[in-house]
């Protein structure tokens, strides 16, 4: 995981917890987003996820604990703070009778651009999130995912420092979840931080540089990030002929053996890339006849069903 | 790559986050005005309101018009004025019903819809949204106003009313439907579910229409006073006999006067004590009312009979004389002999046009109430947020 005291994080929460009444939405939960890089925020519905999001946004006053956006606290200067960040929110409601063009203008004034200005980077979202098209339609006949991409446009509209999406990918056509990964990837790359909260976890791993679990309203710190670890080392090999768990174990390798229809299948642990190539070369050295060998899915799935697992 | 290396000032004040809130930024509010607007232009079946409203006012004019002219050719001779009146107090009708629709539900409406937390994560005030808010609903419900305003130049021409009660009659009308944008934006920010909050702002608005005017009636039955009540009545001298005749001038009674018809009277005063209703002390549940406030602002017609305690100048000037005379209180004598008004009686109206106008304290009365709306408006889109409102989530 990235080294969090070498540069001033662009986002930050330390021991932040927050109730609503009687339910302790977060309990305590600390995670720092850097400059160019996305974070994941994973967890189990109602474990608090968008409670933090809102608080990290400055919408929602913690109650106890810090939150710093670009190291402005929300609470001491609240409207720094907010404009700060591109927050998009898990269901966008959007104006009925405005066109998608209107929507984002008006908001691009809300940020104190001038008219023109305002048109003009309207427009620019519409394209970067390929609803230029749509630029007249009402928004109110855009359908889920169109939604969802004039959302994440409307939070780049102040082209902010710092970006929060909850749930970005939900309700997104594959299509759509691979440009979405794209753009979340370039934002990065373009030097914001962006924090996103995702139940796609698939779609998570190929987007993220770092990943924080969310529990119950309390982050998962290293314990976590050793899961995602281990989940990364985890390789399916399939063989077609051959002893395949004779061979692993001479190979002297951690496997579990897999029931597959035809030949045989193990999961292996395998460090990297260049360590798959030289357990290739063992077996096949050894006469097995290896068809495929890949890392076993999302990492970060693995890791989230093992922690859902051990917490039941 | 950017690197933030800014650091909060070291002693930031929290009370300066405070009044974050609160600031207002003209070009907020208008933007906010004017997304409201195009809203509402685009999403209602705008212009047909709009013809109905004007449908219903003229032809709520035409028969006031025809109804007065066909009854009210008595020895006044002004129909006129109270065809102003009834037209003026229709439009406040009309007003007071549809401004509550405008703006009763524009802020948890936004809430429920989604549309508002974006709204509050940007660079806008919540005084910004709750003023830009209020600011649309007002300009709607003026759109009704300038729909009705042709209607009321009608009946103004028709009657005697000074040039002056037009101006002032639309100024406080304006005013009246701004307050009622105010407690129904209140009652928006109270409230989570639209529904209640449009029934309390039509309740609001029943409750200064309509309960407290009743009770003022309640209370004043309730809670009387034991005055000294002097009636003077006149009495006719008859000559006893056979047939009517006149009386012997040296029989009358030394205090005996002479009638137009040249019969003979003399004036007996007779004390009782009754109860009498306090309204002088009471008199303020009318003040607030918006007919008493229209109506005591509006200048009264210039041709006041001196020979009458009440004038007969139509309904505005008819309520403004009421509601004054109730600040006055109990009346301590009645002269029914004497037709020329009695020292009392000239005291009496001399105390009633020497009172302050009432509106001044009705409106400020509301102002009060509107600034509340605003007021709970803007604590409520205050974020980030302290305590939720109960039952709803932010986003
Ligand atoms: N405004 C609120 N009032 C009461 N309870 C809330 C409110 N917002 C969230 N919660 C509760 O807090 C918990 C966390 O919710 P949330 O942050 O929305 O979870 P997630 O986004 O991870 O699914 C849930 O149990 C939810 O019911
Ligand atoms: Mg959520």
């Amino acid at each position: 995981m990235s080294d969090v005291t070498t540069m001033a994080a662009a986002l930050e929460a330390a021991s932040v917890r927050r109730a609503f009444g009687s339910v302790q939405a977060v309990v305590n939960a600390s995670l720092s987003v850097q400059p160019g890089s996305v974070t994941a925020l994973i967890g189990p519905n109602g474990c608090g996820k968008t409670t933090l999001m809102l608080m990290l946004a400055g919408l929602l006053r913690p109650d106890g604990g810090e939150v710093r956006v670009g190291g402005i606290s929300p609470g001491a200067s609240p409207k720094a703070a907010r404009t700060a960040v591109g927050w998009m929110p898990d269901v966008l409601g959007t104006w009925e009778s405005l066109t998608c063009r209107e929507t984002l203008a008006t908001f691009a004034r809300a940020y104190g651009l001038t008219p023109a200005d305002a048109d003009a980077r309207a427009f620019s979202l519409l394209e970067r999130v390929h609803l230029a098209d749509l630029a007249e339609q009402p928004a109110r006949v855009l359908s889920r995912g169109q939604k969802q991409r004039l959302s994440l446009a409307r939070a780049l509209v102040n082209d902010p420092p710092v970006l929060i999406l909850d749930e970005p990918a939900s309700g997104l056509d594959p299509r759509s979840r691979v440009e979405l990964r794209d753009l979340v990837r370039q934002l990065g790359v373009e030097g914001k931080a962006v924090l996103v909260s995702s139940h796609v976890l698939a779609e998570l791993d190929e987007m993220v540089d770092d990943a924080v679990f969310m529990s119950k309203g309390v982050t998962l710190g290293e314990a976590a990030d050793a899961e995602v670890a281990r989940a990364r080392t985890r390789w399916r090999l399939v063989a077609v002929e051959g002893d395949l768990a004779g061979a692993l174990a001479r190979a002297s390798r951690d496997f579990t053996v897999e029931q597959v229809p035809l030949g045989s299948a193990a999961v292996v642990s395998v460090a990297d890339d260049a360590d798959a190539a030289a357990l290739v070369a063992v077996l096949v050295g050894d006469g097995i006849k290896v068809a495929r060998i890949a890392p076993v899915g999302s990492a970060l799935e693995q890791a989230y069903l093992t922690m859902e697992t051990e917490r039941r | 790559m950017t690197t933030t290396s800014q650091t909060p000032a070291p002693g930031a004040v929290p009370s300066a986050s405070r009044w974050e809130p609160w600031r207002v930024s003209l070009s907020g509010v208008r933007l906010v005005a004017e997304l409201e607007l195009r809203q509402r232009v685009r999403s209602t079946k705008w212009k047909w309101a709009l013809a109905s409203v004007a449908v219903l006012i003229g032809g709520v004019t035409f028969l006031v018009w025809g109804a007065t002219h066909a009854l009210g050719s008595d020895s006044s001779g002004a129909p006129g004025d109270l065809v102003f009146g009834l037209v003026v107090f229709f439009v406040l009708f009309l007003g007071l019903v549809v401004s509550p629709t405008l703006s009763a539900t524009s802020i948890n409406g936004d809430v429920r819809d989604g549309t508002m937390a974006p709204l509050q994560a940007t660079a806008l005030s919540a005084a910004d949204i709750v003023l830009g808010k209020l600011l649309a609903s007002w300009a709607a419900s003026l759109a009704f106003l300038v729909v009705a305003l042709p209607f009321i130049v009608i009946a103004y021409f028709d009657g005697r009313m000074p040039a002056l009660a037009m101006l002032t009659v639309m100024a406080v009308l304006a005013l009246e439907l701004l307050v009622v944008c105010a407690i129904g934006l209140g009652w928006s920010a109270l409230t989570a579910r639209t529904p209640a909050s449009a029934v309390l702002t039509y309740t609001t608005v029943a409750v200064l229409v309509a309960v407290l005017p009743i009770l003022f009636g309640l209370l004043s039955v309730t809670f009387t006073e034991e005055v000294e009540v002097t009636y003077s009545s006149r009495e006719y001298i008859y000559y006893e006999g056979d047939y009517f005749e006149e009386p012997d001038p040296d029989d009358l009674p030394a205090d005996a006067q002479q009638d137009a018809g040249g019969s003979y009277f003399v004036c007996r005063d007779y004390t009782y004590t009754e109860n009498r209703p306090r309204t002088d002390r009471l008199w303020w549940l009318l003040a607030v009312n918006p007919y008493v406030i229209v109506a005591d602002s509006a200048p009264s017609p210039a041709t006041l009979d001196d020979n009458y305690y009440y004038g007969d100048e139509g309904i505005l000037s008819g309520l403004k004389q009421a509601v004054r005379e109730a600040r006055v209180g109990p009346t301590a004598s009645y002269d029914e002999c004497d037709y020329e008004l009695t020292y009392e009686e000239e005291q009496r109206r001399a105390r009633i046009d020497a009172l302050p106008p009432v509106w001044p304290w009705g409106l400020a009365a509301q102002a009060l109430l509107a600034a509340g709306g605003v007021a709970l408006g803007v604590r409520r889109l205050s974020v980030p947020y302290g305590k939720l409102p109960t039952g709803s989530r932010v986003a």
